[in-house]
């Protein structure tokens, strides 16, 4: 495989940074002579694509991989059936990620969404009121099975975006709580 | 020239102190804070070493009230690169010169490049990185801006206009922006709004962030403005490459071309198993449009907004066209205010300058309800019916599933300039949607019906099979053709070729009156 | 009389498996076509398909009681299976059956509604002296009579439907002042999913292994168990992981629980394949909960260690024919252990995956037997169940099963859908399944992460991100953009385009 670099590339290699959900990080650098480096750490890596399935050996283990979602720089992918969130950034995109993360306002409004599409059967939280992490704000049916969306967090809830009865998309936004 | 003499020292000089010193300046304070220097983001959206500079070492002008800090270039870089290979204009505003304020120099060098651009036909960025007028330039700085609005419009919809919002861009100096062809954002390090959140809490005693008023993703999400955005700057000024390469130089030129190994008659059969039979379940139109363009590669715009319109170029066969589709999974693929509005302007940059439309369909029709109403769907889903009548470009629609009603009639279909348009075998091609018509033409039998919902199901059926099937427009001349959906590629492939050449006169007026 | 031809009133891999061993027999098999999902795997290995497409009923086409029966009558054909879940457990449906003089594949009416109602089985149960947990004396008809019973036999408490299992209407009560909000999910849940809101409580025992016996008996009066499974891995009263034997059970403790699931089945005049179902606690002390009076979907274990094909001797059953074997003749030989694969995001709490199943490779090799009813293409839909396919492995010992199991899950290639399969690797690796200390609580209190992570996996994800991207740079990079081509323009288009302009 080739790899010819013209952008952004120092040194004849092209470095990013893979940030993942709870603030993993693995560096991956592509070299045009000296190969694949990942974490600093030479990588040997067998690929075969076929079709949208990637089937890689590294350090003698086999791992079946497909990327699952992708926008812009982020992707979800799979990888023996588990999935890994990432963006791929570049150093400076990077350190900025992470600059922001510190300045970031400490009241952030959560949100609860649902995690299937379904129908609100019965709202039990009520807007301004105080909650505790583990208390019950929603009844979904669902997949024939009724499931209770409890919040995750302490707070307040500040708005209440459905009502019994009303059909919802998987991802909805049913609360914030502060 | 002795290249160690005065004269050659004192050029080196000054070029050291702009170049340099101010440089480094500029990326201390622009890093500090996750973002990039002007310069910088210059580097990432011109090809390598083309980038020429100009009026690099203006001074701001003197000023009746308060100081001015003399440094070069007066808080913008303004000049001509390649992008792409392509000639392009840029003004970058930098934030490190007196916030990027808007001073009387300040406005003539983006005048000037502006003026550069629209004589030669070529396309024009701007990054915008500013803390608006400078107050201690008075009204010279508003006079600065109308310039450069007087300028955006004269250039609207001769040479393409982009905005890169990276940074503040608050007040007045957001109309520029507002006048071009596209905008893109970049997350939590850019907003725009008209009046900020001091003023708002003085006035109106409600407390807003930066970011929640006029944050790339409130423009993106809520208002629309923002047509994309990004995380970072890198991938921002990368989005805006990408988006140049659909268009051409100006609107006497017809859109780039890039050379695609996808077979042009490429034959999909998954394009038969996307459209559910059940007319009810919904899809994503999107799995459609990849497996139809070039490569799988579509280029959305304004994703988060008004999601049940989908916008967006791709290239068939290496040319660019402009793609609108119903996207069924959201609001079941209706057409309401906002995404109406969003249509015509779409249908309107294509047309400016050359790109020719696929419309993908699947509409059951305009959303109902007190709210649309009183906010004027009317006025506004017909500015999505005046873009399709008006534009002249080629247009082809292809009738996916439903198609009822007005919202027949306003998705490019024949009567209305479609040039040749398809159906699927699924397609629903209707005055009303079987379940109302039912209602309305057998509102008797239903009404004495022992059994009313088998009733409407079972006439719902039969309206379906006999009256809503597209082979009866076919038959009629409203449809061209019904086709195989695994073979739409080639069949638009060709059908695109064959418009190549297609013009229309347009009646002589100073511009019509579209209901804005 | 034998049977020459069957309609499976089923679908998905049940119905595959059926029409596996019929095929053996030489019947002729007939399936059900439906609209949600034209193109499954089960109607390309029918003999013939009775089309249900054009549904103007309200009816779910496997609940279609008349409309089945009709079909049957107007082809002729002998015999009906019902398979698992739908009607398989309707009295009704048998009896129709009966009326019309076709063979019903299970048994009789009767035996079904009196199992099928937990307030009868209950008292049946007692009747014939075979352990059970105390609780109410038939239904509750409020939260406050709930309230009072519970504080008779203690707390903690279970509430369940009287008409169905699953999951569905039960609610566990810890505290009194709980009761009022769980009475009511209990009643709307049951209402919804079997269309009678009546529940029943009991006395609710911590940790207990759920094992379950299989039951096969013929019309002449021979009912022999053919051992148990233990099905103790289960999250929100869903089976994930069964296997036979229970490495709870030695031969004593077999024989008892065996004899007693006899019992209960004869008391019933039982015939045709069923399932005892017990809870064992930690004092290995036994307690009846219900007869499943069908073929359940974890059957192939009990196939794997005994060398039975279940649905063969039910057709045979069906047929007047006497059971093959006695009871003494049923030896164990060997463990099999069945995980179940299922389209669901583990790491989002199960939630159901739904999608196009695009790519599906197993192994298939003399330890390990999947049971599927879809193929590469299929779509999983939520009109159905999540299920993939049932993996089932075998070994000479539960430690070689274990070994076994651990590499067929690796060999299963599936792309397009998250599966449950990293949830059965976490299982596996987990020490007190490897030690057999099982309980129907295992999911919450032994497993520390539900989804197994293989080492290197994160770093193979971010690596192949990374190199999408960079490819896809590169190839915007490389991509070279042709001006030339849109500045000439034909003389007619320049002409006109000029004029206009």
């Amino acid at each position: 495989m080739k790899m010819k670099f013209s952008k952004g590339e120092k040194n004849g290699a092209m470095k990013y940074i893979a940030y993942g959900s709870g603030k993993k990080k693995h560096e991956i650098t592509f070299h045009q002579e000296k190969g694949i480096k990942i974490d600093k750490h030479q990588a040997d890596i067998e690929i075969v694509k076929d079709g949208g399935l990637f089937f890689l050996k590294w350090n003698n283990k086999r791992y079946t991989a497909e990327i699952v979602d992708k926008n812009q720089n982020k992707y979800t992918l799979l990888v023996n059936g588990v999935s890994y969130d990432y963006s791929i950034e570049t150093p400076t995109s990077y350190k900025r990620k992470k600059y922001l993360e510190k300045n970031e306002p400490k009241t952030k409004i959560q949100e609860v969404s649902a995690p299937m599409p379904g129908k609100i059967i019965e709202v039990l939280a009520e807007e301004n009121e105080s909650i505790k992490e583990g208390d019950p704000l929603f009844i979904l049916e669902a997949m024939k099975m009724q499931n209770e969306i409890i919040s995750h967090i302490n707070g307040k809830v500040t708005k209440i975006n459905v009502k019994p009865n009303e059909s919802v998309e998987k991802g909805a936004i049913l609360v914030e709580i502060e | 020239m002795d290249t160690n003499g005065k004269y050659f020292r004192k050029f080196v000089e000054r070029n050291q102190k702009y170049y340099v010193e101010q440089n480094e300046k500029a990326k201390e304070k622009q890093h500090a804070k996750g973002k990039l220097t002007a310069r910088e983001r210059i580097e990432l959206l011109f090809d390598e070493n083309t980038f020429e500079e100009i009026d690099a070492f203006v001074m701001p002008a003197s000023v009746d009230f308060g100081k001015v800090k003399q440094e070069y270039g007066d808080g913008v870089i303004i000049g001509h690169g390649k992008i792409s290979g392509r000639l392009a204009y840029v003004y970058s505003q930098d934030f490190s010169i007196m916030g990027g304020s808007l001073g009387s120099v300040h406005a003539e060098k983006i005048v000037k490049v502006q003026d550069l651009a629209l004589k030669t036909g070529a396309p024009i960025i701007g990054i915008i990185d500013s803390g608006g007028a400078r107050i201690q330039a008075g009204i010279a700085s508003l006079a600065g801006y109308a310039k450069i609005f007087y300028r955006n419009v004269r250039s609207s919809g001769v040479i393409p206009q982009i905005s890169v919002i990276m940074g503040p861009a608050a007040g007045g100096a957001v109309y520029s922006p507002a006048l071009t062809d596209f905008i893109f954002m970049t997350n939590k390090t850019s907003y725009m709004f008209l009046t900020g959140p001091n003023v708002v809490k003085e006035v109106l005693n409600e407390e807003v962030t930066f970011d929640e008023l006029g944050g790339a993703e409130a423009h993106s999400k809520k208002s629309g403005v923002a047509q994309m955005i990004y995380d970072d700057e890198e991938n921002t000024l990368l989005g805006v490459r990408k988006l140049l390469a659909y268009f051409p130089s100006n609107n006497l030129e017809n859109p780039p071309f890039i050379e695609s190994q996808d077979p042009p008659d490429r034959i999909e059969e998954r394009l038969r198993d996307i459209v559910p039979d059940d007319p009810n379940k919904p899809y994503d139109v999107k799995e459609i449009i990849k497996l139809i363009v070039d490569n799988q590669r579509f280029y959305e715009t304004s994703e988060n907004y008004a999601q049940s319109l989908v916008v967006g170029f791709a290239r068939l066969n290496g040319k660019t066209i402009g793609v609108i589709a119903n996207q069924p999974k959201i609001l079941a693929g209706t057409l309401d205010i906002d995404s109406s509005m969003k249509g015509a302007r779409f249908v309107r940059y294509c047309d400016a300058f050359n790109i020719p439309l696929l419309v993908l369909e699947d509409v059951p029709g305009f959303l109902p309800g007190i709210d649309q109403e009183h906010n004027g769907i009317i006025k506004h889903g017909a500015k999505l019916l005046y873009a399709f009548c008006e534009a002249t470009v080629p247009k082809i629609t292809v009738i996916l599933r439903k198609s009822y009603g007005g919202a027949y009639i306003v998705m490019n279909s024949k009567n209305v300039g479609g040039d040749f348009n398809f159906a699927w075998p699924t397609a629903e091609i209707a005055v009303m949607g079987p379940e109302g018509a039912v209602a309305v033409l057998y509102r008797k039998e239903l009404e004495e019906a022992e059994d009313p919902v088998k009733f409407k199901k079972q006439y719902a059926a039969k309206y379906r099979d006999e009256i809503a099937n597209p082979y009866i427009a076919d038959e009629k001349g409203f449809i061209d053709e019904v086709i195989d959906p695994a073979v739409t590629r080639k069949k638009l492939i060709t059908a695109f070729e064959a418009l190549e050449n297609k013009h229309l006169q347009i009646p002589e007026r100073k511009h019509g009156n579209i209901p804005l | 009389m034998k049977i020459k031809s069957l309609l499976i009133a089923n679908r998905g891999e049940i119905a595959v498996r059926i029409i596996n061993t019929a095929k053996k027999l030489a019947i002729k098999t007939y399936v059900i076509k439906t609209a949600k999902e034209p193109k499954a795997m089960y109607l390309e290995m029918a003999d013939e398909i009775i089309d249900f497409s054009e549904s103007i009923e309200d009816i779910p086409e496997f609940l279609d009681i008349e409309r089945i029966i009709n079909a049957a009558k107007e082809k002729n054909i002998d015999a009906i299976h019902p398979g698992y879940g739908f009607l398989a457990e309707s009295p009704y449906f048998a009896q129709r059956c009966q009326e019309v003089n076709i063979i019903y594949i299970g048994p009789s009416a009767d035996a079904i509604y009196k199992m099928g109602n937990k307030t009868i089985a209950k008292q049946i149960a007692i009747k014939h002296k075979i352990p059970l947990i105390q609780g109410s004396d038939g239904n509750v008809s409020s939260f406050k009579r709930a309230m009072v019973i519970a504080r008779n036999i203690g707390y903690p408490v279970i509430l369940k439907a009287a008409s169905g299992g699953g999951g569905r209407g039960m609610r566990i009560v810890e505290k009194p002042k709980e009761m009022e909000k769980n009475y009511k999910l209990a009643t709307t849940e049951a209402q919804k999913a079997f269309n009678d809101a009546s529940v029943f409580i009991e006395k609710y025992i911590k940790n207990p292994r759920h094992i379950e016996f299989q039951i096969i008996a013929d019309k002449h009066g021979n009912i022999v168990h053919l051992g148990e499974r233990e099905c103790s891995i289960q999250r929100k009263h869903q089976k994930l992981i069964e296997e036979s034997p229970s490495p709870a059970l030695d031969n004593k403790l077999r024989k008892e629980m065996g004899e007693d699931a006899i019992r209960i089945a004869k008391a019933v005049k039982y015939y045709s394949a069923g399932t005892v179902e017990f809870l064992l606690d930690s004092d290995n002390k036994y307690y009846f909960m219900e007869m499943n009076t069908r073929i359940q979907v974890e059957h192939p274990v009990t196939e794997a260690v005994t060398g039975v094909d279940l649905i063969e001797l039910m057709i045979k059953v069906a047929e007047e024919e006497k059971l093959p074997f006695t009871q003494k003749d049923v030896k164990l030989k060997g463990w099999a252990i069945e995980y179940r694969i299922n389209a669901e995001d583990v790491q989002s709490g199960f939630t159901p995956n739904q999608g196009i199943l695009e790519r599906f490779c197993y192994p298939n090799g003399k330890t390990t037997r999947i049971d599927t009813g879809v193929s590469d293409g299929a779509a999983i839909t939520p009109y159905f169940d999540s299920m993939i396919a049932k993996l089932i492995v075998t070994g000479q010992t539960r430690e070689k099963a274990i070994t076994n199991s651990l590499t067929a899950l690796n060999k299963i290639r599936i792309q397009g859908l998250k599966t449950t399969i990293p949830f059965h690797k976490a299982v596996l690796n987990t020490k007190s399944f490897r030690e057999g200390d099982l309980s129907t609580s295992f999911i919450d209190t032994e497993m520390t992460k539900l989804f197994h992570q293989e080492p290197g996996e994160e770093e193979m994800a971010a690596f192949i991100a990374a190199f999408d991207y960079l490819l896809e740079v590169q190839s915007d990079e490389e991509a070279v953009v042709d001006y030339e081509k849109g500045k000439n323009l034909t003389p007619w288009l320049l002409n006109k385009r000029l004029k206009s302009l």
